[in-house]
């Protein structure tokens, strides 16, 4: 909404400059966007007489005005098509300034003196968009009489500035010039007048029949016939209203039916009587598949669910939305039929947005019309038709409906409403505050009974009350306070929050710096690196890389390495912890499951003067995973099992990650194929479930005494076939189950020339400890021989 | 006649000749080994008359304790010496790198959450989370906003299905912890996380950005305890001179409704081109919940009442970093990611902003 000051004032009287108007406005819960000040950079700009015209001997389409600006008669060059003698025209003098930076100087166009410039709207700042037909390719040409030399902005009602609200969607009473006028009325005091409609009508009567089929679509619908109209343009002030309300003038009809809606916020329609087709007017639910022609000369297919005005056999409009075609008023129009009515919002909502119809009119329906000014709107159209187009009223209003005029009523109490805000106000300061909004209050000792003009229906429960009397009142004048509970709760995170921060922390500590990943991700990648086969899809995405829900947080974070090495990166580490989306059907809500991610390419721990690294291999990232596991105790209950299950990732590189037995992630290098079309070199990732992680408690730590005795070491070094994990050598010592037995580590793993074909030979320490005395070599022989016999058993053999 | 000056002189330059370790051992086995110099008078004592013998036996021993004291103290002084060459050649170049433990930087949106779920930890909150993808029940219709409100326009959603979408914001969460409250307060949340709109993704805007929720529920909680509230979260978040002012707003699910606005933190607001020469920069909505959704969690909307605030970390981010573009969130250029491993001093403001 655009609301001119100088128009505004016409409703009430401001006694602000337009900053402290808007300012106030603000601060009382609307928006003022922006200040649109139609006087900047522009001077000396005044009305001047074209007296004559003659043809520029030296240019065809130059031609020499002889103009009075008042105290002078000057000759001006205008090159404008429709300079005329014997008119008004907007004339800058020299020395006078335009937007856009423009100076007048006195000039010599071909040979000929010119004192000043004749202008058209543009040149004085009027977007083309709003521009009359009529002026679109010329100077803007009074159609009244002026004085010469007078101040042309105020002539042009461009004396000026408009506020440009940014409304919410509860504000909509001030979606028209009165509404306006009485939120200003609350905020600075003052009354407001409203526009004449005192219209004279005669004894003609149509016999128009208004009938509305289905009284929840169309609540209320009323008719006012006006004859003889006569379409010409509508006067300057009219016209410019409408233009700095952002709606371009037409005709003095279709300009009346919308300068109406900006003074009521009630939408109009006008219809061409005699091309209506019949005295009926029937207002109903479409049809399905009902067809009709809108005056934009589009045929519309419509929907059950829409309303329409028709003649009694076929729409004539589509209610609130448009018009229809042969029903327009057109420059042969004289009989006019004026519509005002109510429509269910809800309808004209999903019409309007169906058929990407938005309209001034199709959004004030759908937030529902203040049903005080529907007749009020009506009979000041009848009496701009009059007094603009010479019309004259037919008598009485045909309508069919009821216009429900009672009053919202709402009970509250000064102690509510002091509760709520945290305030002590006494009835009288609410009553007061209320009054200013045209609230009636009535008072029964702490009890408030307030009665709701209907053009605030917004305000419906106590809670609206509080609300008014906090914004008029001022949030400034609150007092800040701390609430006092009725049970004292602490503040803390919980176990599994404080892990997250844990693991945060701990992997930043190990230079991957933490991503955030969009969520939306390519259809095509929901397969990459999962099981899945599906994920979870937008009903209307907005673009295919942003269409389906990641089931991995893998893919992103490659996408991520690519993106860094484009950039002159030699190496990249990096981590993410985000949901991923399993679906269970497109109608179901999915599982989501947090999970961690990690990704390192290039040389880790690089220095490069001393040509050090970690090079970014499986070996890499598992012992920054397993650094996690130790932080939440898990370490012991992890196990790692090749797989080759995933095409991205290398077959002989890639284990899924166990907890406690169950697969809670993977570890791997990228295939090189991958990495390839990826244009990476070696790069390894791993996603763990973060949900079955935290399941598994350990509770607090569990501190043991320091021994006493010293442990013992024992060495074993095994030759094995080449498919044999070190794992499997472990769980097969520890399921010997011996005494003493802390720890088993390996030392070397050795394949090559120096062994024997598919065989590989492993070392091993086994420390031994006793917490209750000294372990002596022969109690460690004793525990370490059945060890041996096991690993002889599987068919391994001692190395020397 | 044992000449004792001879042998030790000739110890002397013995030990003066010898340059090594090697020669000082040397020198040491010739006169204190078993047949050395000095070992070997007292092979002579025998050939010693009687009444010589205790003052032959104290020379031997001066000669050996002073033979012995200046080879020890030799050995010591190379060892001193050699120590020194050693420790010498071994000299670094302190100046060159040390070897890299490189530090990951902690994301902008993760750093800011977690301040400001410390300042409510202080304050007795707790930090809750809910699910990304939401029915429409909870999204909307929880908060007042059911299928035919009008605000549904202005949050265009990522639609699922009909009834499932990616939740436009957090405040899902406030339905969700209200409806397990069982009617009973107090309740005091903060919800962080991402959300999603169907906003074209340039500078300002993102179709994922996270937003953080807080919610307040008990008997006689006032609307001036949220703009208290507030203003301690402005202070803790932009510096103790911070002030904020609440402007009227709306929102299906608070009532009253505000937005809330901190005093510029560049220019304290005398108007800068941070805060649009306002001297002041939005930065969240709030309200006290709406009765209605009170109620629909089984809450007793006349008993309890409370307040609700949502605010976006990201544009938080943006204004306490002087971050100019949203993407540069989302992007993961470690060259950004990487500025933000440090610690820092709260509400000093940087003069590049």
């Amino acid at each position: 909404m655009r609301v001119s000051k100088e128009w505004l004032e016409t409703f009430i009287s401001v006694d602000a400059d337009t900053e402290t108007l808007a300012e106030t406005i603000t601060r009382g819960g609307i928006e003022v966007d922006d200040i649109i000040d139609y006087t900047k950079d522009i001077k000396n700009l005044v009305i001047g007489y074209v007296a004559h015209v003659k043809q520029h001997p030296e240019a065809n389409k130059l031609k020499l005005c002889q103009v009075n600006t008042g105290d002078e008669t000057v000759q001006i060059v205008c090159g404008a098509p429709n300079v005329k003698a014997d008119s008004y025209v907007i004339v800058s003098k020299v020395g006078g300034r335009l937007p856009g930076g423009i100076k007048i100087k006195k000039a010599k166009l071909r040979g000929e003196e010119s004192y000043g410039m004749i202008c058209s709207l543009e040149e004085i700042g009027i977007s083309e968009d709003f521009i009359p037909e009529e002026f679109k390719d010329g100077i803007f040409i009074f159609n009244e009489e002026q004085t010469p030399g007078t101040n042309a902005l105020e002539a042009l009602y461009l004396d000026d500035q408009v506020l440009e609200f940014d409304l919410t969607p509860n504000r909509k009473d001030a979606l028209s010039m009165i509404g306006t006028a009485y939120e200003v009325r609350a905020l600075f005091g003052g009354e407001v007048i409203e526009p004449k409609r005192d219209m004279t009508e005669t004894d003609d009567i149509s016999g128009i029949s208004v009938k509305n089929e289905d009284s929840e679509a169309v609540p209320f619908y009323a008719l006012r016939k006006v004859n003889n109209v006569k379409i010409m343009p509508s006067p300057v002030w009219m016209q410019h209203r409408l233009l700095k309300a952002g709606i371009r003038p037409i005709n003095n009809v279709v300009d009346i039916s919308n300068y109406v809606l900006l003074e009521f916020g009630q939408p109009l329609h006008i219809f061409d009587y005699d091309n209506l087709g019949s005295k009926e007017i029937v207002t109903r639910r479409a049809k399905k598949d009902e067809k009709m022609t809108t005056l934009d000369g589009k045929e519309r297919t419509l929907l059950e669910s829409d309303i329409v005005i028709t003649n009694g056999k076929e729409p004539v409009a589509l209610a609130g939305v448009m018009g229809g075609d042969f029903s327009e008023v057109t420059d042969n129009t004289t009989n006019v039929v004026i519509e005002s009515a109510l429509f269910e919002p809800v309808s004209i909502r999903k019409t309007s947005g169906r058929l990407n119809l938005r309209s001034e009119a199709s959004s004030r329906f759908e937030k529902g019309v203040s049903h005080e000014f529907v007749l009020k709107a009506l009979d000041r159209t009848a009496y701009l038709l009059e007094t603009l187009a010479g019309g004259t009223v037919e008598k009485g209003i045909v309508s069919d409906g009821a216009l429900d005029l009672t009053p919202t009523e709402i009970d509250t109490s000064v102690s509510f409403i002091n509760n709520r805000l945290g305030l002590d106000l006494n009835a009288d300061e609410i009553t007061e505050t209320l009054d200013k909004l045209g609230i009636d209050v009535k008072l029964d000792g702490d009890n408030i009974h307030a009665i709701i003009p209907s053009r605030r229906d917004d305000l419906k429960i106590p809670e609206d009350i509080t609300e008014e009397v906090a914004r008029i009142y001022g949030y400034d004048n609150l007092p800040s306070t701390l609430p006092v509970y009725s049970e004292i709760t602490p503040g803390r995170l919980t176990d599994n929050q404080v892990k997250t921060r844990v693991i945060k922390k701990q992997l930043s500590s190990l230079g991957l710096s933490g991503a955030i990943n969009y969520a939306l991700t390519e259809e095509s990648r929901v397969k990459e690196f999962t099981n899945a086969s599906e994920g979870l899809k937008l009903k209307m995405p907005m673009s295919e890389i942003h269409s389906t829900l990641r089931t991995s947080l893998i893919p992103h974070l490659v996408d991520n390495v690519t993106y860094n090495m484009n950039r002159q990166r030699k190496s990249v580490s990096l981590y993410e912890m985000g949901k991923v989306f399993e679906t269970h059907g497109q109608d179901k809500l999915p599982t989501e499951i947090t999970k961690l991610a990690a990704v390192i390419s290039g040389p880790q721990y690089h220095v490069e003067w001393l040509g050090a690294s970690l090079s970014p291999d499986f070996y890499t990232l598992k012992g920054i995973l397993e650094s996690v596991f130790t932080r939440l105790s898990l370490k012991p209950h992890v196990t790692y099992e090749r797989t080759t299950e995933y095409a991205e990732l290398h077959p002989g590189r890639t284990a899924h990650v166990l907890l406690k037995g169950k697969v809670i992630g993977l570890i791997g290098e990228l295939h090189p194929k991958y990495a390839k079309d990826h244009d990476l070199n070696q790069t390894t990732v791993f996603e763990v479930n973060l949900d079955e992680m935290y399941k598994e408690t350990e509770g607090t730590i569990r501190y043991e005494q320091l021994p006493k005795y010293p442990q013992i070491t024992r060495d074993i070094a095994l030759e094995v076939n080449s498919e044999v994990t070190v794992q499997d050598i472990i769980d097969l010592i520890y399921k010997q189950n011996v005494k003493h037995l802390i720890n088993v580590e390996p030392f070397d793993v050795y394949e090559g020339e120096h062994i024997e074909a598919g065989k590989k030979s492993v070392a091993l320490h086994l420390t031994y400890l006793n917490k209750e005395e000294t372990l002596t070599d022969e109690i460690v022989e004793t525990l370490h021989a059945p060890i041996v016999d096991a690993l002889l058993a599987e068919g391994f053999k001692i190395r020397a | 006649m044992v000449n004792f000056e001879e042998i030790k002189q000739s110890f002397l330059s013995a030990l003066d000749a010898a340059t090594d370790m090697k020669q000082l051992q040397d020198v040491r086995v010739k006169f204190l080994g078993k047949k050395g110099h000095v070992s070997t008078l007292m092979q002579h004592m025998r050939e010693i008359p009687n009444e010589e013998k205790k003052a032959y036996g104290q020379k031997v021993n001066a000669l050996r304790t002073e033979v012995t004291e200046q080879l020890e103290t030799a050995i010591k002084e190379l060892e001193e010496r050699l120590l020194q060459e050693k420790l010498e050649k071994e000299t670094l170049d302190v100046s060159l790198p040390g070897r890299m433990f490189t530090q990951g930087g902690l994301h902008p949106i993760d750093r800011i959450i977690t301040d400001i779920e410390d300042f409510f930890l202080g304050l007795g909150y707790e930090v809750r989370e809910g699910y990304e993808v939401e029915t429409d029940y909870f999204n909307f219709e929880a908060l007042n906003l059911p299928k035919t409100h009008p605000a549904r326009d202005m949050q265009d959603s990522f639609y699922i299905s009909d009834e499932t979408l990616l939740r436009t914001h957090t405040s899902p969460v406030q339905a969700r912890v209200l409806n397990q409250a069982d009617g009973k307060g107090p309740i005091k949340i903060i919800c962080p996380g991402k959300v999603y709109r169907r906003d074209s993704d340039d500078a300002t805007h993102s179709h994922q950005f996270t937003q953080i929720e807080g919610l307040v529920v008990d008997k006689n909680i006032h609307l001036s305890d949220l703009k208290g509230t507030l203003e301690l979260l402005a202070k803790a978040l932009f510096g103790d001179e911070r002030e904020i002012r609440l402007r009227p707003s709306y929102f299906p699910f608070t009532e009253p409704s505000v937005e809330v606005d901190v005093s510029c933190f560049k220019c304290g607001g005398a108007g800068c081109n941070v805060c649009k020469q306002s001297g002041w920069i939005e930065i969240l909505g709030a309200g006290m919940v709406h009765p209605n959704v009170l109620e629909m969690a089984g809450f007793d909307s006349k008993e309890y009442s409370g307040f609700a605030f949502g605010l976006g970390p990201d544009r938080i981010a943006m204004l306490t970093y002087g971050i100019e573009d949203i993407r540069h969130l989302y992007t993961n250029d470690l060259r950004f990611l990487e500025q933000f491993k440090y610690s820092e001093d709260r509400g000093v403001v940087h003069e590049s902003l």
